[in-house]
């Protein structure tokens, strides 16, 4: 799967948990930078990822997702 | 050795004449290592032998977790170090005669350090001595601010040249911490511990005014022991984390928490509630709800044995699950109410509901808890003098414009940096308001009252 391809899919995941769905991502943001992105809604994102892509993260694939890119290329090397 | 007594005064004095002697990295870590084995030994000679130890094993176990990354050995060496280093931790709160003074900080700190090792979010340190400074330095070794290996330990590779700006700085906020400490957190304090050390024999006026004053007392207390820390530590070189960003502006509990002990919320919000979440992320938000509230009673606990310490963890863990549920609720009764008054309610009720958790940290018994629960609004048909609690007119005065001048800096604060706003001040006028300040401190504080609350932990 390509780069974008989950960005597209993750913008649609954070979309729904979120309930924002005009949300835009780019490969630098960081849950930071996305408005209602916290500690209380990270674990749903996280969970609906996994259902998503069929995959379990690690906790320290969790720790080492400090952004959208660092997501995408996790999932993608989760899925080779 | 108190921050505010002679020895402390002599120690800190001679420490930084003979720090900044010479430039030399080697020179100043002696300095500092020396000045934190007086510090710490100085109040008990066991307290030093168990922080050395503490911070020997850490640093062994950091560097063998290191030689087995994501490997079912790196994990049994990491669970064992956290079972030894939570142990003596438990035993030494709860079970031994002489409990460690700072042992709940740097027992935090050697967790996050190997737990960090094991996420291979963090090298271990090579140097033995940097790493013993981590641990030990006195300036934060009482209470915090509970530092992060990641953000320390590269403040220690380089010597640290003086400053004159970087050292008062320093001052300046060791001068505010003294401020809040004397002028409102002891000043207040005779009066609140008479209150709720024995409030079956209060009255409802007492109760309620006591209850209302007791998150101002803490938080002047122990924002002004963070404040001199971070002081102190700025007077060395070194930057620490603030603890306290205008708590009480706070619309919610859970925002209160983001502001509130924050080097605590965070750390217990990395290596407990998150762990905690991931695992038990497939239950959704009945997961959520078991992690937010296993993490708050773990707050309550961490701060002493008994229910009521796990009881005002519950109750904060109770309030933020209430919050995320009725989330939606809440925006649209902002949206009816306005912006404004919504604010200024829930700032209010924030403060309110903090306010009646305290008592489950202060008072001593569950029972003595409920009971002033049920009498808080007892004491309307009392007369005035109930009010004063045992101070003079006066005294309520000073208190009253000490804590108004509080939050209207931390505001200004908020807004400008005031420690940047003095250094643009003319000379003389600079000079005249810090001794204005000194004068005000000498004046108005309480001395000799009591020693920071947070020590005990």
């Amino acid at each position: 799967m390509e780069r974008k391809e989950v960005l597209e899919i993750l913008r649609d995941i954070l979309a729904k948990v979120l309930k924002r769905p005009g949300i835009q991502l780019d490969y630098g943001m960081s849950a930071d930078d996305v408005e209602g992105w916290d500690s209380l809604t990270n674990m749903m994102i996280i969970s609906e990822t996994e259902k998503h892509f069929h995959i379990h993260f690690k906790m320290r694939d969790i720790i080492r997702m400090k952004t959208i890119g660092d997501m995408c290329d996790i999932i993608i090397q989760k899925q080779k | 050795m108190e921050f505010l007594s002679i020895p402390f005064a002599v120690c800190m004095t001679i420490t930084f004449i003979l720090y900044y002697l010479r430039r030399s990295r080697r020179w100043q870590h002696c300095i500092l290592l020396a000045a934190s084995a007086v510090f710490i030994g100085y109040y008990h000679l066991a307290y030093l032998i168990v922080a050395a130890g503490v911070t020997l094993f850490t640093f062994f176990a950091g560097k063998w977790i290191h030689k087995y990354p994501d490997t079912k050995k790196g994990t049994l060496i990491l669970w064992t170090s956290i079972i030894a280093l939570a142990g003596f931790w438990l035993i030494a709160r709860y079970w031994s005669p002489l409990f460690p003074l700072g042992i709940s900080f740097y027992t935090f700190q050697a967790l996050s350090y190997l737990i960090e090792i094991f996420w291979e979010e963090e090298e271990p340190e090579d140097d033995f001595w940097d790493f013993a400074l981590y641990m030990m330095l006195f300036m934060k070794f009482l209470s915090g601010p509970i530092e992060r290996g990641r953000d320390m330990l590269p403040q220690l590779k380089t010597a640290k040249p003086f400053s004159y700006r970087q050292v008062t700085r320093g001052l300046k906020l060791v001068a505010w911490g003294v401020f809040l400490k004397l002028v409102i957190a002891d000043r207040i304090a005779p009066s609140l511990n008479m209150v709720l050390d024995n409030v079956r024999i209060a009255s409802g006026m007492q109760l309620l005014t006591a209850t209302l004053l007791y998150p101002i007392q803490l938080y002047a207390d122990f924002a002004g022991y963070t404040a001199m820390a971070i002081g102190f530590g700025r007077m060395a070189g070194f930057e620490f984390h603030p603890n306290f960003n205008r708590p009480f502006v706070s619309q919610s509990t859970g925002e209160l928490w983001r502001r509130w002990h924050m080097t605590l919320s965070f750390w217990v919000r990395d290596y407990v509630f998150t762990p905690l979440d991931a695992t038990l992320r497939r239950y959704g938000k009945k997961g959520l709800y078991i992690s937010l509230l296993v993490t708050f009673i773990a707050i309550g606990v961490w701060h002493g044995a008994g229910w009521t310490f796990a009881l005002y963890g519950l109750f904060q863990g109770i309030v933020i699950i209430y919050e995320t549920l009725t989330k939606k609720a809440r925006q649209r009764a902002k949206k009816r109410i306005g912006e404004k008054t919504w604010k200024l309610i829930m700032i209010i009720r924030t403060y309110l509901l903090f306010a009646l958790s305290l008592l489950f940290f202060r008072v001593g018994k569950i029972s003595d808890v409920f009971y002033v629960y049920r009498h808080l609004f007892d004491g309307f048909n009392d007369s005035i003098k109930e009010l004063r609690l045992g101070m003079s007119d006066f005294y309520w005065i000073v208190f009253g414009i000490a804590t108004v001048i509080m939050f209207i800096l931390e505001y200004l604060n908020s807004r400008h940096s005031l420690i940047n706003w003095t250094e643009h001040l003319k000379a003389p006028v600079r000079w005249i308001l810090y001794a204005g300040i000194a004068v005000i401190i000498f004046l108005f504080g309480a001395f000799g009252v009591e020693n920071f609350i947070y020590i005990q932990f």
